[in-house]
Formats: C-alpha cells, sequence, structure tokens
C-alpha cells in the first residue's frame, strides 16, 4: 500500500472584531473552504483572562502584551481546529504579515491585508509550529485528544468522509462510509 | 432573417394596440396655448447632498436598491445618496461599517443609520426584526433615543468608532453600542450581550459643562467641553484615553499632560493615536507611536499623557489636524498640508516611513498660476486614506485605497493627491474603515 500523506492540525481563532462584522466573517470563511481546509472543531466563546495570559505568555515582557490581552478578552472569538496538509504554513500564508499596517501594502490579499485594522486588531491567530499548534489546541479545547483524532479520525477528513454544517462552521465525519467499510470487509 | 421579420411584425402590433388602448384610457388634455417655462431647482444655502462610496456589503453605503437589484458589492465612484434628497441631511459620521446622518426633523427622528449593527451600535428599532434580521442595516432607519417630550434638540456633533456611536446633541451627550472597554462611558459588565440591546446611556454635561464636540478613536472616545478641557474613556492600551495608564476606565476622565491650561478647540483620532489642537495653533499628541507619529520622546511606542509636538518652527500657526492608523496629517494657517508617519503619505510613489512632518506641494492641490487663490482648509483622515478640502469645495483623497474607499474609479492604492469626481462642493468628510461619506453642496 502506498504510503498516504498524515494531515495537519492548527489552531486559527477569529479575533472580537472580526466576528462582529458578518460581511467580514463570512469571506474568511469562505476563504477557509475555498482553501480545502477542513473545520475539526468550533466554538464561539469570549476567551478569559486567565485562558488568554497562558495563551500569549511567550509575549509576557513585549509592550504590546497588555493590549493584545485585552483585545482578546473583549468580546467573542471564534475559534477552530482547521486540518489541511501543511496546515500551520498554509493557514499563516493565508493571513498574511501580523502587522496590518503593513500588510495592506505588501501582502493586500491576504486575510490581515484586507480585514485586519490595526496591528492588534489583525483579523486572525495561527499557531507557529507543531508545537504551539499542540499547546494551544489543548488551552481552548481541553477534552480534544490529539491522538485519538490521528488514529481514528484523520482518515475521513483526509478522504474527505465528511459532511459540513455550513451554520455552526464544521466538518462532521460521515459514519456511514465506515459501515460500509466494515461490510466489505465482511463480507 | 425571417424570423427577425416576424419579430418586427409583431412589435409593430403590439405598439399599435398599447396606442390604442393608451388613447382610450387617458382623457385628452385641452390644448396649451403657450409652453410652461421650466424652472430648474435654485439651491438653498442650507441645501445638502449626500455622496457615498466604498464597500457597500456590510450596509454602511445605505442605497439598499444598490446591493439588492444591482448586486454591486463596492462603489468605485461617488454615488449621491437617495436618502439625502427626502431627508434634510446636517452631520455624517462613519464608524466601522456603519454610518449615521444627522437629520433636520420636527419629530424625535433626528439620527439615522445604515450599516452592521451587531453590538446596537444603530441601536434597537423595531423594523429590524421584519426588514433587518441579520444585524445589518441595508438602509438609513432612524436611531431611538430618549429625548425630552415635544423636544427641539438639535445635533450638534457625531463620533463612530469600530463599535460605538457618540450622539452629541443640545440634550447632552447620548452613547450606544459596544462597552466592553468602557467607551460609551458606563460601568463594563462582563459578557454583556450588545445584539439587539436597548441600552443608551446618557452624559448630559462633565461636572457642570458643557460638551462641545466628541471623536472616537476605534474604541475609546474624547470630549471636548466649553472651557477647553478634554476628556477621554475607553481603551487604554495604548495609551489612547492619555490618562497616565493603560487600563481601561469607563469615566469620563481629564486627560493628563501638556494640556493644563491649555485651551483645546479640536480633538482627532480615528484609530488609537490622538492629536489635540490648541487656539494658539500648537498641537499635542497622545496613544499609539509605534510609527513614529508621536516622535517626541525618543522612539517611545505608546504615549500615555498629552505631549506637546515639537514641530520645526517654519511651519507656523496650526490650523487642523487628523490622524490616521499610522500617520499624522496637519495642516497650517497658510494652507499647506504636512504629514508623517508609516504609509502611502502623497510624498512619492511608495510606502514609506517618515518622522519629520514635510509638506505636500500645494500645487498637487490645484494651486498654480492661473489659481493662486486655491489653498485647503481642511482635512481628514480614514485608517489608511486622506483627505483635503480645498477653499473651492474640491475634495482631494490618497493613500490606501481598501474597497474603493478613495472614490477614484479603482482599486488600486493613490500616491498623490488626486481629486475626487464629486459633482457637488465638498463640505465634509466622514472616512470609515473601508467607506466614504461626504456632506456636499449643490453647485447651483
Amino acid at each position: 500500500m502506498q504510503s498516504r500523506k498524515y494531515l495537519q492540525l492548527t489552531l486559527a481563532i477569529l479575533k472580537p472584531h472580526v466576528v462582529k462584522s458578518p460581511f467580514a466573517l463570512q469571506k474568511i470563511r469562505d476563504l477557509i473552504i475555498d482553501n480545502n481546509f477542513k473545520v475539526v472543531r468550533s466554538r464561539r466563546t469570549t476567551i478569559s483572562r486567565e485562558e488568554a495570559e497562558l495563551f500569549y505568555k511567550e509575549h509576557r515582557d513585549r509592550f504590546f502584551y497588555n493590549r493584545l490581552v485585552s483585545f482578546m478578552c473583549s468580546g467573542p472569538s471564534d475559534i477552530h481546529i482547521l486540518a489541511a496538509h501543511d496546515a500551520i504554513v498554509k493557514w499563516r500564508q493565508l493571513m498574511g504579515p501580523t502587522k496590518v499596517y503593513q500588510a495592506q501594502y505588501s501582502a493586500p490579499d491576504t486575510i490581515r491585508g484586507m480585514f485586519g485594522l490595526s496591528d492588534t486588531r489583525n483579523a486572525t491567530h495561527g499557531s507557529d509550529s507543531t508545537e504551539s499548534a499542540k499547546r494551544e489546541i489543548a488551552i481552548f479545547f481541553k477534552d480534544f485528544d490529539l491522538k485519538k483524532w490521528h488514529d481514528n479520525e484523520e482518515i475521513f477528513y483526509n478522504l474527505g468522509k465528511l459532511h459540513f454544517d455550513p451554520i455552526s462552521f464544521v466538518h462532521t465525519i460521515d459514519r456511514s462510509y465506515l459501515e460500509k467499510q466494515n461490510e466489505y470487509i465482511r463480507e | 432573417m425571417f424570423s427577425t421579420g416576424k419579430n418586427y411584425l409583431k412589435l409593430i402590433r403590439g405598439a399599435r394596440i398599447l396606442h390604442l388602448d393608451s388613447r382610450k384610457s387617458i382623457p385628452q388634455k385641452p390644448e396649451l396655448k403657450t409652453l410652461p417655462i421650466f424652472q430648474y431647482p435654485v439651491s438653498q444655502e442650507d441645501t445638502r447632498r449626500v455622496y457615498v462610496w466604498g464597500l457597500a456589503d456590510h450596509g454602511a453605503i445605505g442605497e439598499a436598491t444598490a446591493l439588492y437589484k444591482d448586486k454591486i458589492s463596492y462603489l468605485l465612484k461617488p454615488k449621491r445618496l437617495s436618502f439625502a434628497e427626502r431627508y434634510k441631511v446636517t452631520d455624517i459620521a462613519c464608524g466601522y461599517g456603519f454610518t449615521v446622518y444627522a437629520v433636520q426633523s420636527s419629530d424625535k427622528n433626528i439620527v439615522y443609520g445604515t450599516g452592521i449593527n451587531t453590538d446596537s451600535q444603530l441601536g434597537f428599532n423595531e423594523i429590524d426584526k421584519k426588514k433587518f434580521p441579520d444585524n445589518m442595516v441595508f438602509a438609513p432607519r432612524p436611531i431611538n433615543l430618549p429625548l425630552k417630550e415635544n423636544t427641539t434638540t438639535k445635533v450638534i456633533g457625531m463620533a463612530a468608532g469600530r463599535a460605538h456611536l457618540l450622539i452629541l446633541t443640545m440634550e447632552g451627550l447620548f452613547t450606544l453600542g459596544n462597552n466592553a472597554y468602557g467607551q460609551c462611558g458606563r460601568p463594563i459588565i462582563a459578557n454583556e450581550n450588545y445584539e439587539k440591546s436597548r441600552v443608551v446611556h446618557h452624559i448630559p454635561n462633565i461636572k457642570g459643562s458643557k460638551i462641545t464636540a466628541v471623536a472616537a478613536g476605534q474604541d475609546h472616545s474624547i470630549l471636548l467641553t466649553e472651557v477647553g478641557e478634554v476628556y477621554a474613556f475607553g481603551w487604554g492600551a495604548d495609551g489612547q484615553t492619555g490618562l497616565a495608564h493603560y487600563r481601561n476606565e469607563h469615566r469620563p476622565s481629564l486627560v493628563k499632560g501638556d494640556l493644563a491650561g491649555q485651551h483645546i478647540i479640536k480633538v482627532a483620532c480615528i484609530a488609537d493615536c490622538v492629536l489635540a489642537l490648541s487656539d494658539k495653533g500648537k498641537v499635542y499628541g497622545w496613544g499609539n507611536s509605534e510609527y513614529g507619529q508621536l516622535s517626541v520622546k525618543g522612539d517611545s511606542c505608546q504615549v500615555y499623557i498629552a505631549t506637546e509636538l515639537n514641530l520645526p518652527e517654519e511651519i507656523g500657526h496650526i490650523t487642523d489636524i487628523a490622524t490616521g492608523g499610522c500617520f499624522c496629517m496637519i495642516l497650517n494657517s497658510a494652507g499647506n498640508i504636512y504629514v508623517w508617519g508609516y504609509g502611502i503619505l502623497g510624498l512619492g510613489p511608495q510606502v514609506q516611513k517618515i518622522l519629520k512632518p514635510t509638506m505636500i506641494p500645494p500645487t498637487l492641490f490645484g494651486n498654480n498660476v492661473y489659481n493662486r487663490d486655491i489653498k485647503v482648509t481642511k482635512i481628514y483622515c480614514g485608517i489608511s486614506q486622506l483627505a483635503a478640502l480645498t477653499n473651492s469645495g474640491d475634495l482631494y483623497m490618497w493613500g490606501g485605497n481598501k474597497f474603493g474607499s478613495l472614490g477614484l474609479g479603482h482599486r488600486n492604492d493613490q500616491f498623490f493627491p488626486l481629486r475626487v469626481a464629486v459633482g457637488a462642493q465638498v463640505k465634509k468628510v466622514a472616512c470609515g474603515v473601508d467607506h466614504t461619506v461626504t456632506l456636499c453642496k449643490p453647485f447651483i
């Protein structure tokens, strides 16, 4: 059997100002789907101060730390686990450079170039490595078991055996595919 | 060939039937002896038109027909707003994806709003349930304010931020919308639901003195009083409230620093960097300075108290101020514009960072050997757009061109000031994040 290329997971956050702009939210969601990302988990929540402080602890000594944390806690955010081949790099490319005031000229067609308002209100977040993706997913999806997902569910997302719910914006796995497979094995 | 002939016959027959029908139904008019003289409407001194352009998808343009019928998602050129033909618009303000119009009215509906309403920044209105269920208002509709019975109050000033709105009336200041940082001037409630909220906060005055003007950053608010004092509240993480701390503050508080003893006549803010202008023509700044907007004290990224800007002496007396997201613009009494900071500033075909206030040649605003009297009288900024009005009523725009918000007929960034084809004398400009609204006076 040919070796299969596994999907990678990344954590994406659509920040408070995007969630409050229905137009921007829809465009970003369309971009996620059009770029063949699968949405493994979704939740909308107002990030608590504790969560934000834990999430951004590597920036603790930077001048913008307080600004970043108070912004992230200012209203509901949409948090997604996205799956794709090379999801981390792909999502970061789609987002564009962190600093919006520069991105609007250097990368105007990226999410931040289009929908960022300022360097802090920069529309979206994406993990920067597999380690931070793991760490960040654990903060917001406490019951999500990375290993279990790779063992049991990755195949469905990889083969596209999924249902998509555009309202709650999440892909769920198509269990009927599993049954068919089992029948096939039994025969 | 044959079929077209057939069609032609059909057309003639149809036209004849129509003609016969119309003869039947419409009574014949008595013949006129003299033809009527058509009188062109001549505008009054206070007649106003509104021209709008930029992104239309969120409804901030307020032309529902353009959105539904023509499926235009953005307008690249100025469009005359039909709402302003039916109502007497006196003032305008733009926030992130929403627009508000103050109108002269005999009833309580003195402010109309259109655009994004997810944080109830346009207030709660029963009409929305039926007409605009998704928290987006696609045509201007009244904003309900708790005004006194039989009131004759008028709007004095308005300002809009990312998701909050300040309406200054003769009955005091009303604030609506998002209060996550205290930018509405009332205590912050954790996890408050702003959707379909009826909350309107009222600030009658500041310690007895009348509020004379309002300004709003993305998430903070600034008030000017009749004695020339400046009060701020809302998000302070960049020092944009000027209160010598970086916390949120919901009580309107006196800005600290060099403003003490000065009479401030104007405050300008669009994002997180604030400029204030004194009656002596001096400029003060506070807030975000990551791109050298307030390069007064070394290379500090955040300035948390009002600080006098160390401007070159030759600039002289300043008459107007404006700030963008990462740059500043000032106008002196000679009518010359100076810019500094980061972005497309109008000084050449590049995105640049300039720390020294630099003049944009006045010829770019129409001043030349044939028109020696033309000069800039007012300046405005969006987050990345810049705009200047001349004494001839011409509007010039340049800078970043998000969704055609410069109104130049294309979506490319504009590197030097270019006149916008508005069919009237422009009196006031309001820049949103991705749309622009102008209040104009007809030519005739």
